[in-house]
């Protein structure tokens, strides 16, 4: 069964019923799915001489048994058996998700999984029996013995910040000799007056774990073991050397890695925030879940925390900040996000008005007292270059300060090397990390693992759905046929750098968008975003549908105002949105996307992007399984057929597909009666469509360059592109028009200087 | 007089059309292939092409067609 449901990706293709509106013709399609075919049945023979899993033995009450646990490290959940709930619990906490559809689950243990198991204080000894119980074979081999090489060293070693000394703390001594023997850490420990103990260790009385569900798989006898209290020796290090000594710890070099944990009860040095939950805010199951999972031992564990959009991350920020009670750094992506995290703050908590501050380039606050929270981007804290005089003063105060908790929003997006300044210019006892996808294309994710902490919480974005706690999507890709003109020029080699161009403005796809807008702002009054990357396309179509949009060069002000318009104003119901609006624009409101561009193959892109609609809408009974309405959010990807396109789009569903998510493929868009309703019906008008393409720059067709958003830093960049609106406009291009003549290119050549000899003898004189 | 020439006659859709005269373009003049262009879904070509455009076609197919690493 190893390859069972690790089948294709799940596509409907759900074909209109009359024959006449397939846009292939049969022998077309013919040779390209037989060879598909043929690929399949070889790759499936290949795979199935490879995970040949039929020797493991079955225990005798397997139906009882909720998991299949591979030698490989492979791990698959039955979703239907009556221990799903604690067997994923578990699962979650110990291994990777790799694919989660409906009914079976997939799962792979990881060293890094493995590392984030034993951070959340489960132990090997736990690890193997939970694994054992649940599994319906018995353990490979291989398996226990990876679990055992991989947690040997993890966790046995903590990093402790009391009352702002750093201890290393471990319960086993012999851990300690180990690491002392290392030269840098030898050198930064500092030694204390009054020992105890042989080795100079100070001992002291651990708290056992607070009970977590996953005791009650134990018996009586495993769970006593569990719940006794552990000595815990520790030595004392030298503040400066901190990250030196977390250094040599990492598996490169003593493979002890260290847990970051912050006692926060009991520090006294740092001042208390008077903050509390208010009552109405009352975290979901889930939110709970992640929070406990941060919180198991009384004291605040770093890590990252990872949610769907539209789960309510925020909530979980608020939550754990008003747990630790210390000041709190929140850092965000932009500007707008920084207005949304002050905001949530105060709908959350009990938090004064003047205890809040931000920082962005726009607001200059500062906070009142000696504690309070501060809202930040990470451009400006890791920003290197000259500041205002203001801005000084204020970062100078965030790196003096000492920070309870440092916040740190959408953690996949920022480069590692901003996240390691940030991280070395601010201290902070915990850092909590929030985030919707933990995937990037550049594999940095392992970065993250020991910058902030391993990964603490993962929800199930399929399981949310059926609570209805996020909206139920139904995500379609729609197929537009390239125009025979477009496609011939999108064939042609000397348009290759064009091509994106081409294949976005293909008519086809604009008469496809433009019906999907209508039909959603007609017939069911939804509130619509549509997403492009492609600078050109985005305002050549909001400049014909006459819609608002939004992108990089637009300012803060503006942008503010657009949205306000789309979210209280009947008369705006679509915004086109370029890149900017990935991520952190919180837009409640809308339930419907189109997405016209995109950013290539980026799994991320597609995820952020989906998550702007998965704020759950409505009322809660009718979301839930069997309510009124199945689908209450639309999700749809246009994609021109025959075309790199096509490739792109199904590498970005990959993320979705995983979470249990499938795409249904429409091919009749727009309906053939549509006719004249819609633009570029007729073939001049996709003609002219056509040349203004193939006349525009090369700069203008490419993509978006702006890597930030906007605010002190990058607002310079984004001016700078201000310069094409000209072009937008039609200005430029009639002025290129012009040049391009073949009358224009004589008028140059003429008023080259001549030479003098050859000039004729009346001029001669004039110019003598 | 009438000439009677020996082809393949292709039925296809636009975009595919528009590949096969794209790489009848690009060929030199003496191994053109397309004999008439009957319209856009229509093209009568040399007998001995088809493999060429079916290998040359299901090229441009694997390009634009991902697959999950696995």
């Amino acid at each position: 069964m190893g390859h069972g449901e690790k089948g294709r990706p799940s596509k409907k293709p759900k074909f209109s019923s009359s024959k006449d509106d397939l846009p292939f013709d049969d022998d077309d399609t013919y040779f390209a799915d037989a060879a598909a075919a043929e690929d399949d049945l070889r790759d499936g023979d290949k795979e199935a001489k490879k995970r040949d899993f039929s020797k493991l033995e079955l225990k005798p009450d397997h139906d009882n048994r909720p998991l299949w646990a591979c030698a490989d490290g492979r791990i698959f959940l039955e979703t239907f058996s009556s221990l799903y709930k604690q067997a994923y619990d578990f699962l979650i906490a110990i291994a990777e998700p790799v694919c989660r559809p409906e009914s079976m689950h997939e799962y792979s243990l990881t060293p890094h999984s493995l590392y984030a198991a034993v951070s959340v204080g489960l132990e090997t000894e736990t690890i193997v029996a939970v694994l054992n119980k649940l599994s319906k074979t018995k353990l490979p081999k291989e398996m226990v013995d990876f679990i055992y090489a991989s947690t040997a060293n993890y966790g046995k070693v903590k990093l402790v910040l009391k009352k702002n000394r750093y201890f290393i703390e471990s319960p086993f001594p012999e851990v300690l000799k180990t690491l002392l023997k290392d030269e840098v850490i030898g050198r930064s420990r500092i030694r204390s007056e009054n020992q105890h103990g042989n080795d100079g260790f100070m001992i002291s009385k651990a708290m056992g774990e607070i009970e977590t569900s996953h005791d009650e798989l134990l018996n009586g006898a495993e769970l006593a073991v569990a719940a006794e209290e552990k000595e815990a020796h520790s030595f004392e290090i030298d503040p400066s050397q901190v990250e030196n000594v977390k250094q040599r710890c990492l598996p490169n070099a003593l493979n002890y890695p260290m847990l970051e944990e912050y006692d926060f009860r009991n520090d006294t040095v740092n001042p208390d925030l008077n903050m509390e939950l208010k009552p109405c805010a009352q975290p979901r199951p889930y939110q709970e879940k992640s929070l406990s999972k941060m919180f198991g031992n009384g004291r605040a564990r770093s890590g990252i925390i990872v949610l769907p959009c539209g789960a309510g991350k925020s909530l979980v920020g608020v939550s754990a900040a008003c747990r630790i009670k210390k000041s709190c750094l929140c850092l965000a992506t932009n500007a707008v996000s920084v207005d949304q995290w002050a905001f949530q703050f105060r709908l959350w908590s009990t938090i004064q008005e003047e205890q809040i501050c931000r920082f962005t380039s726009d607001s200059k606050e500062r906070f009142q007292g000696n504690a309070g929270v501060v809202v930040t981007t990470y451009n400006m804290v890791a920003f290197g270059g000259k500041r205002s005089e203001e801005s000084e003063k204020i970062i100078e105060e965030i790196r003096n300060r000492e920070w309870g908790l440092l916040l740190m929003d959408e953690v996949h997006v920022v480069p590692a090397h901003m996240f390691r300044k940030v991280i070395s210019l601010t201290k902070s006892h915990c850092k909590l990390g929030l985030t919707a996808t933990l995937v990037r294309e550049d594999e940095r994710i392992t970065d993250l693992n020991f910058l902030i902490g391993p990964k603490l919480y993962e929800a199930n974005w399929l399981d949310l759905v059926k609570g209805g706690f996020i909206a139920n999507v139904q995500c379609a890709e729609v197929w537009c046929p390239m125009t025979k003109e477009f496609f011939a020029e999108y064939l042609k080699k000397e348009n290759s750098k064009k091509k994106q161009a081409l294949y976005v403005m293909n008519p086809n796809k604009f008469r496809a968008c433009e019906f999907l807008i209508r039909f959603h702002e007609q017939q069911r009054g939804d509130k619509i975003i549509v997403f492009a990357d492609n600078l050109f396309a985005l305002t050549e179509y909001a400049m014909k549908l006459r819609k608002p949009m939004i992108y990089g060069a637009t300012s803060h002000a503006e942008r503010t105002k657009i949205l306000q318009a789309f979210k209280t104003s009947r008369e705006v119901n679509t915004i086109f949105l370029s890149k900017v609006g990935d991520n952190s624009i919180d837009i409640p409101e809308a339930n419907v996307i189109i997405q016209i561009s995109s950013h290539a193959g980026s799994r991320r892109q597609e995820a952020q992007r989906l998550g702007r609609i998965l704020r759950a809408k409505g009322k809660l009974q009718d979301r839930m399984a069997g309510g009124k309405e199945e689908y209450n959010a639309f999700f749809y990807s246009l994609v021109s057929t025959d075309t790199q396109e096509m490739y792109y789009s199904t590498k970005r569903q990959q993320f979705l597909i995983d979470q249990g998510y499938s795409f249904k493929v429409i091919t009749s868009l727009p309906p053939p009666d549509s006719g004249a309703d819609l633009s570029y019906h007729r073939l001049d008008e996709q003609l002219a469509l056509l040349a203004k393409v193939l006349n525009a720059g090369d700069d203008q067709v490419g993509l978006e360059q702006l890597e930030e958003d906007a605010d002190d830093i990058t607002l310079h960049k984004a001016r700078r592109s201000a310069g094409s609106m000209s072009a937008m406009s039609g200005a430029s291009g009639m002025v290129y028009m012009e040049y391009s003549t073949g009358r224009n290119k004589q008028g140059l050549a003429k008023s080259k200087p001549k030479d003098p000899s050859k000039r004729h003898y009346l001029f001669k004189k004039r110019f003598g | 007089m009438v000439n009677a020439t020996k082809g393949l006659f292709i039925s296809c859709d636009i975009p595919m059309g528009q590949f096969i005269i794209n790489m009848n373009a690009s060929l030199p003049a003496s191994q053109k292939f397309i004999i008439h262009v009957l319209d856009p879904t229509h093209l009568f070509v040399q007998p001995h092409v088809g493999e060429m455009i079916r290998s040359a076609m299901s090229e441009f197919r694997d390009q634009n067609s991902y697959e999950k690493p696995a």
